[in-house]
């Protein structure tokens, strides 16, 4: 992979941008909102006063208004849960795995892809509380002291949940945080006024020596190591709600590694989308070049591979042993949902494995768009066809059933959708969307050097 | 005492710096303010030790004993007989544990490394917008006039070891600093 | 942490042999235990309120065809699957035997519907009512569940409670026989025998060690405190 633009011969390197030009462009979308913004903000408010008045409704009239029957319990709003938790492992993945093996590409693509870990999860984190039937008495799933002594049951993996989820939003906000240091110091140093009080005070005083810089180069090197072990363990943890029950069709041990690439899948996927309309929105295009997409694309190709392969081979164990109610769980999902499984096994699968094994293909914006945007609605898809058809037809065929979204999940979840998106919009106005002090490093360190009749661009090689 | 010079580019600051030890300053006095990092060495040299992976460590330990009491303290506390389950359980206990130790060893890593940058700073100390743009600051924080000790393994501190300059008064050091770095190129000089 | 032990582990034996498929311990469940009143909207989206159910299975082509009848209920697992998973303790093993629902700790997660490989926990989909004047013939013996709140056969323990309680008053232990759940009350086959499985020599125990006997899905090990008893030849169903 290489991270260097390539020099033919006779043509001169590329005049080196001043640093100021380079902060201009960077920080361009926390230029003052247009009316535009306005327009998307007001939207995006629209569907989540929408989804509050559906959610509303489901409180004061009760469980009915949704989907959810006899024997299927859980439905929309868990789908919703695991593929936001899904969702929300695309930062950790991309920033902390790119950090740790010290890729140069992952500079421009940092900062969107830890902003978007943290808005997932918060979103995620939501879900446990809407599916609830009384969720005005949710603090009963709390560990506080209380005159009763009570305490909530830590063996039930709904609490490992609660716990995982608390961990992960912390630990990715400070790694947000951090990542973000260097950047809020010089935003502050490019505001006045209020905004350069607020800014100050989230920088805690950063200067940039030397001294700051070597420990802060540590400490993120530490955070990096420490997110991931999280990250991993959030969705195995996830996967065990599913994973520990007696449930035909959830009883297996493949569910955590699965569901950790599932999640790896649909976050590298959503990386890929913000990174396009990043890249248009703020005309980045000589930040996020073909190169950086290329680069991405090949990433997903991988995975892609990997959770095919894991999805074939747990249909194929299935198959094969043919346990009758561990089959008819398939039989019964390729019969009801064929067209989702359809979309599912194109959108994850065939679409993927076969454009992105070409270098066109994935230099190409509008592919990648539209490939990683279905692979997120495939991947949706792909949580529900994991709970609805095994709650459908468990053991006891007299109590067999199935299940259809109502409009108040499918409201909720567009919701949820939109909150992702004004937490998202939000952060870019205020933010640096792209890691400015990061990509402006990779430009300090990089010379020129002759060799032979050429003269290369070089870069100094980290140890 | 501080004095702080605004550099162009790299290359000057380098020639300050060089400057500066040939002056008789000594390396720990000096340090750069830049807004990306640069390789050790092609300014000042830093420590390679650091301390804050100990507050991590710290809060590791923290987090794993707060996680065991929730999920096995708490449930010894209120025992209630789930399924097959032991009330005290060896797979949730870990689990929780884990989570919990994990969060504390990210929280104490943040804390460790702020206390390691000794930041926030109580003190104003100088700076200048300008070294976001680019630009970079060679910082000297002066001695007093005193006994010439030499640097070396255990007397990085600036406190312990003083250069050749420091027999002379303040100000004259200051005068002479100032004059290596406008001789490197500086931009403009800023003191307390 | 007490060790918590007690005389009685109470069971059922239900005889497929005479079960009739007749559906009057349905009706009974559902009167002693003011179980909501569904209408056929509710029972068409597959949200009914049955604590206990006949499953009917048809064997055979016409004309051979014969008919099965299988009442489910709570089995009360020793093993539950439905008890480690609930968050707040709402389900949970009492010293008797019996798998506990308190209904005032559930926060409605539904996990434990979910884990129950029998189906047999129901959910208050709706706020059900009784209006006037159906509300006259509520059992005062037990509460009436809010919406959004888990709910399962409870072996009528508010008639274990009461019997138990008389007992104690009388200084000795609950006879065999002495509590009948409103489905062994009411089944006029005779065919649900319950009481404590703790005694030999009780007329549930002796039927659980009978050759007829067979349990649900025991390959899950949920060791289910019902037993369910079908022999005979092939003429019979």
């Amino acid at each position: 992979m290489s991270e260097l633009p390539k020099t033919t011969h006779g043509e001169h390197a590329p005049a080196a941008r001043s640093a100021q030009t380079v902060n201009d462009e960077l920080l361009s979308s926390m230029r003052p909102p247009t009316l535009r913004w306005y327009a998307l903000v007001i939207f995006l408010l629209a569907l989540i006063g929408w989804g509050l008045f559906a959610f509303g409704w489901q409180v004061s009239h009760g469980m009915y208004v949704t989907g959810k029957n006899r024997p299927v319990m859980w439905g929309f709003y868990i789908t919703g849960f695991v593929f936001w938790v899904g969702l929300s492992h695309s930062g950790t993945m991309v920033s902390s795995i790119l950090r740790l093996s010290r890729a140069n590409w992952r500079r421009p693509i940092l900062r969107a892809a830890e902003a978007m870990t943290v808005f997932c999860i918060m979103v995620a984190g939501l879900f446990p509380l809407i599916h609830l039937g009384r969720n005005w008495i949710f603090f009963y799933m709390m560990p506080y002291p209380n005159q009763r002594g009570l305490w909530p049951n830590f063996r039930s993996p709904l609490l490992w949940d609660m716990t995982a989820i608390t961990a992960y939003i912390i630990g990715s906000s400070l790694f947000l945080y951090l990542g973000m240091l260097p950047d809020l110091a010089l935003v502050r140093d490019r505001s006045t006024g209020w905004r350069r009080d607020v800014y100050g005070l989230l920088a805690m005083g950063w200067r940039g020596s030397a001294h700051e810089w070597a420990v802060y180069h540590k400490a993120s090197t530490l955070m990096a190591a420490l997110i991931i072990p999280v990250a991993v363990s959030v969705h195995s943890i996830v996967a065990w709600d599913f994973a520990v029950t007696v449930v035909p069709g959830w009883h297996s041990t493949i569910f955590p590694p699965y569901f950790v690439i599932g999640a790896i899948f649909s976050g590298v996927a959503a990386v890929i989308t913000l990174m396009i309309i990043i890249r248009r929105t703020f005309h980045l295009q000589e930040y996020l070049t073909a190169q950086h997409f290329d680069n991405m694309g090949k990433l997903l190709l991988v995975i892609s591979l990997l959770w095919s392969y894991a999805y074939f081979v747990e249909v194929q164990t299935t198959w094969y042993a043919h346990e009758p109610i561990e089959w008819e769980v398939f039989s019964f999902m390729s019969d009801r949902y064929t067209w989702p499984l359809a979309v599912m096994l194109i959108g994850n699968s065939i679409l993927p494995i076969t454009l992105l094994c070409f270098r066109r293909m994935r230099r190409s914006i509008p592919v990648l768009l539209v490939l990683t945007l279905l692979i997120n609605v495939a991947m949706f898809i792909e949580r529900f066809l994991i709970i609805v058809p095994s709650l459908s037809h468990k053991n006891m065929p007299f109590a067999w059933g199935s299940y259809s979204p109502s409009w108040v999940e499918i409201s909720v979840n567009v919701m949820a959708l939109a909150l992702f998106a004004l937490l998202y919009t939000l952060f870019a106005k205020f933010f640096p969307i792209v890691a400015v002090t990061d990509v402006r490093e990779l430009e300090a360190r990089r010379g020129q050097v002759a060799l032979g009749r050429a003269s290369l661009p070089s870069l100094p090689v980290e140890d | 005492m501080e004095t702080l010079g605004i550099f162009p580019d790299v290359e000057s600051a380098g020639q300050a710096v060089t400057g500066l030890i040939q002056a008789g300053f000594v390396p720990s006095q000096i340090t750069s303010l830049t807004s990306v990092a640069y390789p050790d060495g092609a300014l000042v040299q830093t420590a390679p030790r650091s301390f804050f992976r100990w507050v991590s460590l710290a809060g590791a330990a923290t987090g794993a004993l707060a996680g065991f009491g929730l999920a096995a303290g708490t449930a010894w506390l209120y025992p209630v007989q789930t399924g097959d389950k032991p009330i005290i359980a060896l797979f949730p206990s870990a689990i929780v544990t884990f989570e919990v130790a994990m969060l504390c060893a990210i929280v104490g890593t943040m804390v460790g490394m702020f206390l390691e940058m000794k930041l926030p700073a109580w003190k104003p100390r100088l700076y200048d917008p300008a070294i976001a743009e680019g630009c970079i600051g060679i910082s000297l924080t002066f001695h007093g006039p005193g006994e010439i000790v030499a640097c070396g393994p255990g007397r990085e501190a600036i406190e312990h070891c003083i250069g050749a300059i420091a027999a002379l008064p303040l100000p004259e050091q200051r005068a002479r600093a100032e004059e290596v770095m406008r001789q490197a190129g500086a931009l403009r000089t800023i003191m307390e | 942490m007490e060790k918590m032990t007690s005389p009685y582990r109470w069971g059922m034996a239900i005889d497929l042999d005479r079960c009739t498929g007749c559906g009057a311990c349905v009706v009974a469940c559902q009167a002693e235990n003011n179980v909501g009143l569904c209408d056929k909207k509710e029972i068409a989206e597959g949200r009914n309120m049955h604590w206990l159910r006949i499953e009917r299975y048809w064997v055979g082509e016409y004309p051979d065809v014969r008919v099965r009848f299988l009442p489910v209920l709570c089995q009360h697992c020793h093993d539950a699957p439905c008890e480690p998973v609930c968050p707040v303790y709402a389900s949970y093993h009492n010293p008797d035997g019996l798998n506990g629902q308190v209904y005032n700790r559930c926060v409605g997660t539904r996990y434990c519907g979910n884990n129950c490989p029998y189906a047999v926990r129901v959910f208050n989909f709706y706020p059900h009512e009784w209006p006037q004047p159906l509300d006259s013939q509520l059992n005062p013996d037990i509460t009436v569940r809010s919406r959004g709140v888990m709910e399962k056969c409870s072996f009528c323990i508010q008639r274990i409670r009461r019997a138990k309680e008389t007992a104690r008053g009388e200084g000795r232990q609950v006879a065999d026989g002495e509590v009948q759940p409103a489905c062994a009350q009411t089944c006029p086959a005779d065919a649900f025998v319950f009481g404590n499985l703790a005694d030999p020599l009780s007329r549930v125990a002796r039927l659980s060690r009978s050759p007829r006997r067979f349990q649900l899905l025991e390959h899950l090990g949920t060791h289910p405190s019902v037993f369910y008893l079908k022999g005979g030849g092939r003429e019979h169903v």
